[in-house]
């Protein structure tokens, strides 16, 4: 019988997560340390990223080093999307420290999805992003929009 | 009050990302303008570029320092002196330095001492695109053949190109991967020679139309990495050059032989007996009839997902071999193919449920049964086409609305579609483009079924839907946004009303609407001030528009790139007055203007000649018009068509 290895993950305020090694080795970045750590590599630090978030991420790994080809997967994928901006922006940020490629599309696709169609003021309040351009600057920008001086 | 979470969590690198997920031109430009960060993240982000007017071309370059595909042809007055101004601008400098890409179609006031001033100084040069500058000749090939690390040249229509200036090209750009000569018309065996000779690493090659022999073929069979062969319409070549295809260009993937006069089958033969990684081909028009030993031959090439044999008389065996052998096809074309029965396309849809695109085009046998087959088999189907098959009902509608879901584009021009029809085909709700020329029975009730479901409409055919009135471009109006290209030739119910609601499609930029009568200046000008990225506009015939609705194209229409204006009822003023404020005008067809004098013609002629590309008017007026202004034309590359 084939005893699977696991290893520790630990986020950036201290919480511990076991995982199968397989699942581990989904995040690029993981795989790379283990592989460059030596004999001893059994707990990887992951200061980037909060429990909340790394415990999403691991979800993630899971179920797709698990099930890879399950009927469900996509609408997982769908669901498993389904969170608030916050926990959207840090799945988003973790993936990309992370390395895990197919996480960083689905979450870059969903934020992607929240631009599309809207004007400038209601990506502002969407995203609570404050207008620092001065009203020149802004007037200069929707001319050069408007104008269609460039494609 | 929530903090922006988007920006402090998220790093430049991963908004650049979500950046590139935004297709539409509109979310990028409201992206940037959005707040600084995002500005700085997609000033960097884009790398391709086009331009559609020369006097901001520094501005932009200096914010875009990450451009290297840089797109000339859509912009007006691009010629050697633009191209030295621009190079020694010291606001936007270094991008000469980046440009990897650069498309010169239709540029045709350049010439060889601004292309050799570009290249000059554009060290890491490697795509360049000329075609339809049709007055490129050796010169220019010289200048182009400074740069020596071209890989991609394209010269289709360059007309006055021959051996000497693409022996120039060729001698010096070993490293060519993929050369475009179609419609060369001066290029002969020889160049061709020695352009296989000295550009081994071909990989992709058109020879269209071309007055080439079986010799060039010789030639290009050296060719080992050779994937993509065009000739279409070489009509000098025969069987004996597809043989020396066929023994040679081990990796050939997509041939184009359609229109060829003298090839038969045994030249296809040839091909599908020596080229085992084909993938594609396309031989139409030409081969009467393909015998079977052609579509025998075809269980040999493992690799073929696309098929056109349009324009060939088929028979059974076509269809049989077909289905039991080729599993992999994707693409089947058998437009204005005669032999084609509801048999045969049955055959075919139950032996290939992963087909994507149909083309049977004037298949006007097929009946509801060949429909039913296609409908419960190829449920992958993206594209399909049935131009002409009249005797199509509304079952076949109602067979197509229920299963080919994933249906994008859908031509059903000339099939009788009526308001049930509509009904039924509203439920592909992915379509993008849909053709529904000539059917006239068409009314409001059925397009606003297509505007509750079909979100995702692009492309809009109702030519001659005779019964289209206002109350049916209302429902567009409302549910179709996206709609960009829309044809409403000889929906002649449409009034001013119609207009109206037109103007609340934002993103409408083609529109063709001769002989709409009943439309007048309050119409054009509702339209002209709602639709503002109008750039192609057909309005040949429609009488009753006086000089106000011209007067507001004139003020509104600032993208208006090509007009028909012919037999309109524009003054001397109001033809000036567009002419000189549309600035982006390239193309202009004016024939028949009653109401425009000779005068008038010369000064709008005038106000506009550094940046017309294209102009049609009356035989009649040539020697009326000034020989300076004719001149000017001509030497700022301006065609003029005397019809």
């Amino acid at each position: 019988m084939t005893s699977s290895k696991t290893i520790v993950l630990r986020s950036s305020d201290g919480a511990t997560f076991e995982v199968d090694e397989a699942v581990a080795l989904h995040s690029l970045m993981i795989k790379h340390r283990i592989e460059t750590g030596g004999a001893d590599s059994t707990t990887i630090d992951v200061p980037e990223v909060t429990g909340n978030t790394l415990s999403k991420v691991i979800e993630y790994c899971k179920k797709h080093v698990e099930a890879p080809n399950s009927d469900d997967l996509k609408s997982f994928d769908t669901d498993f999307v389904k969170v608030d901006q916050a926990v959207l922006c840090h799945l988003a940020k973790a993936s990309y420290y992370m390395n895990i490629k197919g996480l960083l599309d689905l979450s870059s696709k969903t934020i992607a999805d929240m631009f599309k169609g809207k004007t400038v003021e209601q990506i502002r309040e969407t995203f609570h992003i404050k207008n620092d351009f001065t009203p020149e600057e802004e007037e200069e920008l929707r001319k050069e929009n408007s104008w269609n001086l460039f494609v | 009050m929530e903090s922006c979470l988007i920006l402090s969590v998220l790093s430049d690198d991963i908004l650049s990302r979500i950046l590139d997920r935004l297709l539409d031109d509109s979310d990028k430009k409201s992206f940037r303008t959005t707040c600084k960060s995002f500005h700085r993240v997609e000033s960097v982000n884009r790398t391709r570029i086009k331009f559609h007017r020369p006097e901001f071309i520094p501005r932009l370059l200096k914010n875009y320092t990450c451009t290297d595909t840089i797109d000339f042809s859509a912009c007006p007055r691009i010629h050697d002196g633009s191209v030295s101004v621009l190079l020694s601008d010291v606001s936007c400098l270094g991008w000469a330095r980046r440009l990897r890409k650069v498309v010169l179609s239709r540029t045709t006031s350049l010439r060889f001492t601004g292309l050799e001033m570009l290249v000059n100084s554009c060290p890491r040069l490697e795509a360049v695109d000329v075609s339809h500058c049709y007055q490129f000749g050796d010169r220019e090939a010289a200048a182009l053949s400074r740069a020596a690390e071209l890989r991609e040249v394209k010269l289709d229509k360059c007309l006055r190109l021959t051996d000497v200036g693409l022996a120039k090209i060729a001698i010096r750009c070993g490293n060519l991967e993929k050369v475009s000569l179609k419609w060369c018309l001066e290029i002969t065996d020889l160049g061709i020679d020695l352009l296989t000779k000295k550009c081994a690493r071909l990989r992709h090659l058109s020879v269209s139309y071309l007055k080439i022999s079986n010799e060039s073929l010789r030639s290009i069979s050296s060719l080992n990495k050779l994937e993509v062969l065009l000739m279409v319409g070489c009509g000098f070549v025969g069987d004996e050059g597809l043989h020396f295809i066929g023994n040679g260009c081990p990796s050939l993937q997509v041939l184009d032989v359609s229109r060829c006069e003298h090839v038969s089958s045994a030249g296809l033969i040839s091909v599908t007996r020596g080229c085992k990684v084909l993938q594609k081909l396309n031989a139409g028009y030409y081969f009467l009839e393909l015998s079977t030993n052609v579509f025998q031959s075809f269980k040999d090439l493992k690799h073929l997902k696309t098929i056109r044999v349009d324009g060939v008389r088929v028979n059974d065996s076509f269809f049989q071999i077909i289905s039991t052998n080729c599993l992999f096809l994707v693409e089947v074309g058998l437009s204005k193919c005669e032999g084609v029965d509801d048999a045969g396309v049955m055959q075919l849809a139950y032996g290939h449920p992963g087909l994507k695109i149909l083309d049977l085009t004037c298949c006007n046998d097929l009946t509801d049964m060949a429909i039913s087959a296609i409908a419960r088999s190829c449920t992958k189907l993206v594209c399909l086409k049935l131009e002409s098959c009249s005797l199509l009902t509304e079952k076949s509608f109602s067979f197509i609305g229920l299963s080919c879901v994933l249906l994008e584009e859908l031509d059903l021009t000339e099939c009788c579609v009526n308001d049930k029809g509509l009904e039924y085909l509203s439920k592909c709700v992915e379509l993008q483009c849909l053709r529904l020329g000539i059917c006239t029975d068409i009314s409001g009730t059925g397009l606003s079924y297509i505007a509750s479901n079909c979100k995702n409409l692009r492309e809009l055919d109702l030519y001659r839907c005779l019964n289209v009135g206002d109350d049916g471009l209302g429902f567009l109006a409302s549910g179709c946004k996206k709609i960009r290209n829309l044809n409403l030739c000889y929906c002649t119910k449409i009034t001013d009303v119609g207009m109206t609601y037109l103007s609340q499609l934002e993103e409408l930029s083609d529109l063709e609407m001769r002989s709409l009568f009943k439309v007048t200046s309050v119409g054009l000008t509702a339209l002209a001030s709602g639709c503002r990225k109008l750039s192609e506009l057909d309005i040949k015939h429609c009488g009753n528009i006086s000089d106000a609705g011209f007067w507001s194209l004139g003020y509104y229409s600032w993208k208006l790139q090509q007009i028909n204006l012919s037999f309109c009822g524009v003054s001397d003023v109001g033809l000036c007055m567009m002419m000189s404020n549309l600035t982006c005008l390239q193309d202009v067809k004016l024939v028949n203007l009653t109401n425009v004098s000779v005068r008038g013609y010369e000064l709008a002629l005038r106000t506009s000649c550094a940046r017309l590309k294209k102009v049609k008017v009356l035989a009649s007026l040539r020697p009326h018009l000034s020989v300076e202004l004719l001149e000017a034309l001509g030497a700022s590359g301006c065609r003029i068509r005397w019809d």
